[in-house]
């Protein structure tokens, strides 16, 4: 027994200077130490990632997708390589980065409107202010008449909605989000891609999303970064030279699709 | 259906009544031993008109509040106290640890050489005995607040105070109510009990003791009854608070 678990919150509250989001991610290398056994989750991880862009990461489960973003959101300090923002390099989390867990983690005692407003607590901001933008992006994310509910309350696709509404509400310049759409339906899941693609070109804002929806992956990125697994390694980088909005239908987009796809289950193959 | 279940807890009671009351008018040995209950009622009238139920209720009641009020508001303290600081951890939780093995009347001979042989020697008792539970469950609930919940408070830069109002406090407040339902049951235990121990003075555990001496069965069982119902009331009514406080926690 012991009370360390609350010790290592103390993180710097300041939010690092602004910046225009360069992230730089040199030979990364990620282990876990379980029961005496190491695993090498991440394997000499090269990417950069520009201001203002889209990248997509694809990758079978268990690849070290949602390990590489929470090391790129600065919750874990314990990696071998770099990981630089604008040549400075993630010693912890910062308001500048922004994240949507992949089981969302709203908390449970707080109702959808605390929740989305827990983002804002360290803003100093009026409070009329953060009413308002909270109520913007309640009806962002089309959960206007849940802003009262306790996420017990709210199905597993809701909760993701207000997941991706907290993550929004304070425009983080780097948003990196963990399959935010994967419990949605077609239809709200296609309007929040358009939504996601419309913040995005609105705040400038740097976006990396985890997801098994190759369609959406190209859909969206600049850039598709296809994982291969044990070690968790980047397989190819796949750019996405179309413009938006983009055509699913169109025959170029199928195209790049079906590459990816191709590439994901030769991966299957080889194992 | 609803509705029958709902009263589904009171078939027990009234099935060992109807037993009892068919014991107590079997023969003048059996009303000795199972009163009947015509003459709890009329002792009951009797010790409430004469305000003796009442005094003696209060002084328990008393007594139980304000050790609960001492010993888990003490016990909440040493619990944070023990989950915020490593250093705070080490030095009580071995102490803590130790002292708990002692059963509570185990303290009676020590206690009674500190604070005399009245009413305050029992206050102390109550508090300790609302005291454990608190301690232990405070500490647990502020130790094991789930990793995410913490990693999204670090994410949106909360700090170390506003982590714990916003996160850790209330990821805990379960295992506080757990602890605060052990804490009454226990101090309205010890209340009575500890009135056993100790010089006689009012509360109901007395009049028991008294009833006793006496012969009045009937006024024992009366004090059984209202010992039994109150501490039935009090938890009752910590349930209540819980579910308000936890009204976001999924039940069932
Ligand atoms: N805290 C941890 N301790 C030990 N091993 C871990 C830890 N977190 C993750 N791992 C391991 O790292 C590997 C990668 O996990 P990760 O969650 O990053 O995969 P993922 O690509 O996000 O998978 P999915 O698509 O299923 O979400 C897994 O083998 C997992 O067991
Ligand atoms: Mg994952």
């Amino acid at each position: 027994m012991s009370g360390g678990a609350m010790a290592r919150l103390d993180d710097d509250k300041r939010s690092e200077p602004s910046h225009p989001g360069a992230l730089a991610i040199k030979s990364l290398n990620k282990r876990y130490r379980m029961d005496g056994r190491i695993l090498q989750v991440l394997q000499d991880i090269d990417l950069n990632i520009l201001p203002g862009e889209f990248v997509s990461i694809v990758g079978r489960s268990g690849c070290g997708k949602s390990t590489l973003l929470r090391l790129i959101v600065g919750l874990e300090a314990d990696y071998d390589g770099d990981i630089l923002l604008d040549d400075q390099p993630i010693r912890s989390t910062s308001l500048d980065r922004g994240i949507v867990f992949q089981d969302h983690s709203l908390l449970p005692w707080m109702t959808v409107e605390q929740n989305i407003g827990f983002a804002l607590l360290t803003l100093d901001l009026p409070e009329s202010e953060k009413k308002r933008r909270v109520a913007e992006h309640i009806d962002l994310v089309n959960l206007s008449g849940f802003a009262k509910a306790y996420p017990r309350e709210l199905s597993g696709g809701m909760a993701q909605r207000a997941a991706i509404a907290r993550a929004l509400v304070n425009e983080p310049k780097i948003l990196l989000l963990d399959e935010p759409l994967g419990a949605l339906d077609a239809l709200t899941r296609i309007h929040l891609q358009r939504e996601l693609q419309r913040i995005r070109t609105q705040n400038r804002s740097t976006m990396i999303m985890v997801t098994h929806d190759v369609e959406e992956a190209v859909y969206l990125g600049d850039r598709v970064v296809v994982m291969d697994a044990n070690p968790g390694r980047i397989g190819r980088v796949v750019t996405v030279p179309l413009p938006h909005p983009r055509d699913r239908g169109s025959r170029a987009f199928q195209h790049i699709r079906d590459e990816i796809l191709a590439d994901l289950t030769g991966a299957h193959d080889t194992d | 259906m609803l509705t029958l279940s709902r009263f589904r807890g009171f078939v027990l009671p009234i099935a060992l009544i109807m037993l009892w009351s068919a014991l107590s008018h079997r023969d003048a040995a059996h009303s000795f031993i199972f009163v009947p209950l015509e003459n709890v009622v009329a002792s009951a009238r009797e010790m409430f008109l004469n305000g003796e139920l009442s005094r003696n209720w209060t002084a328990s009641l008393i007594r139980t509040s304000s050790g609960f009020a001492i010993g888990s508001g003490i016990g909440i303290a040493v619990g944070s106290i023990m989950a915020i600081s490593r250093f705070a951890d080490r030095l009580i939780n071995p102490l803590y640890q130790a002292v708990r093995q002692v059963p509570l009347m185990g303290f009676i001979p020590l206690i009674s050489l500190w604070f005399g042989n009245g009413e305050s020697s029992k206050l102390f008792i109550v508090s300790l005995a609302a005291f454990y539970p608190m301690v232990l469950n405070t500490y647990e609930g502020l130790i094991n607040t789930e990793k995410k919940y913490l990693s999204v408070a670090s994410v949106f830069k909360l700090g170390r105070w506003r982590t714990l109002r916003y996160v850790t406090l209330p990821s805990a407040l379960p295992s506080i109510f757990t602890g605060l339902m052990q804490a009454t049951a226990f101090a309205w235990l010890s209340s009575v009990g500890s009135e056993f121990f100790f010089n006689p003075g009012p509360g109901l555990g007395n009049m028991m003791l008294n009833a006793q001496a006496a012969f009045r069965m009937d006024a024992v069982l009366l004090s059984v009854i209202a010992i039994g119902v109150t501490g039935f009331g009090m938890n009752f009514l910590v349930q209540r608070a819980s579910r308000v406080f936890l009204r976001w926690r999924s039940t069932r």
